[in-house]
């Protein structure tokens, strides 16, 4: 009898946290609602890959990237992944609780973004990732856990995609870490992108939105023009390698050294600025630039 | 034996109840009020900390050039200001710490020495332009402060009030008298400091220039976590400066740091107009 009520007590302890590992955790702070971004987009100039921990062998392909792929008909609608989506200008976005469809029980949340309208559910449900051979999607596949206040998920199952909007690569074998963070009526997420791919480190940037219990995110109507009309049918644009034309514009018109626009790891730290002063600068063609506030 | 049964059956419950507690820091305990900030610190900012400049590289690796402000929200002051700075007659007129000042010090590439001062006041000192920010916990601006680059400081461990009502834990609830307590399930521990900075002497957002007056409020939010990936530990920080004088609305600035294991690669500076850090 003791033996059995033993083996009770303690199937009950070690069972607790089990069974709790697989409930779904509920919200430490609420976060859903409608949030307006407030973005602050860079990497807005080809070939500023300025501040991206890439390897030479996403510089390549970034090198080779050309703007007219984007009119190219598969490109046309193409959703970001979310962790891009969330970061072009008109992202605003909405965080809703996903239930279950069948028992109408929280299983997570759902992230929707107006531009390309990409959609992320985070599973708070403790539930295990795909197999590495299951289909990749735009917005992959997010289980989350809270961290104090913090939500923070982890996203795998990423399709190939882009870190900026002018053709900086991500592999489909990066994976998302991001980590949520609601500050009264400020929202901040910070993404740390680990690409084995085409990055020699994690790559670490933020963006924040405002609470706006108002926002009206419309739909995103997104029409596919026929082959042919934009870029001539059968063709890919690109840059075979050396041949970028344009990739030095950038760095000319602000001053930089070639070199260090293409980014990398050690530009990150504050002593790469002594480093620059050693570096050729091209002579510049102007300092006035475009501005984009006015 | 039915006894043996009943005791057995009150320690589970009661190992049972402890192991449900300790997940977090609820209960009686949490609800007295630590005695310090530094005792009832929700994480430990203290080290060496180096930025790493993944966003606006050019604005904060460079001195950008005059009147290049592209994400800044300046109204037409802010941008007849910025568009007459003159870093020659800063570095002259002794205002070469403009850039230095709190609303754009995080901003600057550099290294950040975090310590206690003492059991209310955190101390963070930068090795670029020589900085101290002393960031008070439970203290208001003393009367007559005079204005200063790094202003005065007000800090909190943030985010820690109780449950609102759309987390499912209820609303504000009533003890036996009528007053309004918070139950030990509508707790939340502390997740982020909150730093609210004003007494500001007239600073700059970014190297070149972009104003934000004496009148400008700042707040920041700052919090550390470990990635998964390279384990390091990082210090984030959301800086929200409002400067209706300037700024058409406020502006959010983001910024990180790695933890250092010691001082190597410490390396002060003095304020300078002209060098990005």
């Amino acid at each position: 009898m003791r033996s059995t009520i033993l083996f009770l007590v303690l199937f009950v302890l070690a069972a607790a946290p089990a069974s709790a590992q697989f409930a779904f955790a509920p919200s430490a702070v609420d976060l859903t609602g409608e949030w307006a971004p407030r973005v602050y987009n860079t990497h807005m100039d080809i070939g500023d890959y300025t501040g991206i921990p890439l390897n030479d062998e996403g510089r390549l392909r970034a090198q080779s990237w050309h703007p007219d792929q984007l009119d190219m008909p598969e490109n046309l609608c193409r959703p970001h992944p979310i962790d891009i989506g969330l970061r072009v200008s008109v992202s605003q976005l909405r965080i809703s609780t996903e239930l279950d469809p069948e028992t109408r029980q929280p299983v997570g949340l759902r992230l929707h973004v107006w531009w390309q309208e990409p959609e992320q559910v985070i599973y708070l449900d403790g539930r295990p990732h795909p197999s590495p051979h299951a289909p990749h999607k735009w917005s992959g596949f997010s289980t989350g856990w809270w961290e104090r206040n913090t939500l923070v998920y982890r996203t795998t199952h990423l399709k190939e995609a882009y870190l900026t909007r002018t053709g900086v690569p991500k592999s489909v074998k990066a994976e998302v870490t991001t980590r949520v963070h609601r500050y009264g009526n400020l929202l901040t997420i910070v993404f740390i992108i680990h690409d084995p791919a085409y990055l020699t480190q994690p790559y670490i940037r933020a963006s924040s939105w405002v609470l706006d219990p108002n926002q009206v995110i419309p739909p995103f109507p997104c029409e596919i023009t026929p082959e042919g009309t934009i870029v001539p049918a059968g063709k890919v644009p690109n840059f075979l390698p050396g041949q970028n034309d344009v990739l030095r514009d950038f760095p000319t018109e602000y001053g930089i050294p070639f070199e260090s626009a293409l980014g990398g790891a050690e530009t990150l730290y504050p002593e790469y600025i002594k480093t620059m002063k050693t570096l050729k600068v091209a002579p510049r063609t102007t300092t006035t630039h475009y501005r984009r506030t006015q | 034996m039915e006894r043996r049964v009943v005791l057995l059956a009150a320690a589970a419950t009661l190992l049972l109840s402890v192991h449900v507690e300790g997940q977090g820091r609820g209960g009686a305990a949490q609800n007295a009020p630590p005695a310090t900030a530094r005792t009832g610190a929700a994480f430990d900012m203290t080290g060496y900390w180096v930025s790493e400049v993944t966003e606006k590289w050019r604005f904060r690796m460079l001195v950008p050039d005059k009147g290049d402000y592209q994400m800044v929200p300046l109204n037409p002051e802010g941008r007849k200001v910025a568009d007459a700075w003159d870093p020659t007659r800063d570095q002259a007129s002794g205002e070469a710490c403009r850039s230095y000042g709190a609303g754009g010090l995080l901003q600057v590439p550099g290294r950040l020495h975090i310590t206690w001062q003492d059991d209310n006041t955190l101390r963070m000192d930068t090795d670029s332009g020589t900085q101290t920010r002393l960031l008070h916990f439970g203290g208001s601006p003393p009367p007559n402060t005079e204005p200063s680059w790094q202003g005065y400081s007000a800090a909190v461990w943030g985010g820690a009030e109780p449950r609102d009502r759309r987390d499912g834990f209820g609303g504000p609830a009533q003890d036996a008298t009528g007053r309004v307590v918070v139950l030990p399930a509508q707790r939340k521990e502390a997740d982020y400091l909150r730093v609210t900075t004003t007494r500001m002497r007239p600073g700059y957002l970014q190297k070149n220039g972009v104003p934000y007056s004496a009148n400008a409020l700042l707040e920041e939010y700052f919090d550390t976590f470990s990635d998964a990936y390279t384990k390091n530990t990082w210090l984030s920080v959301t800086t929200v400066v409002t400067d209706p004088q300037y700024l058409v609305e406020p502006l959010i600035m983001h910024a990180h740091f790695k933890k250092l294991p010691d001082a190597t690669g410490w390396d002060p500076t003095p304020c300078r107009a002209d060098e990005p850090r």
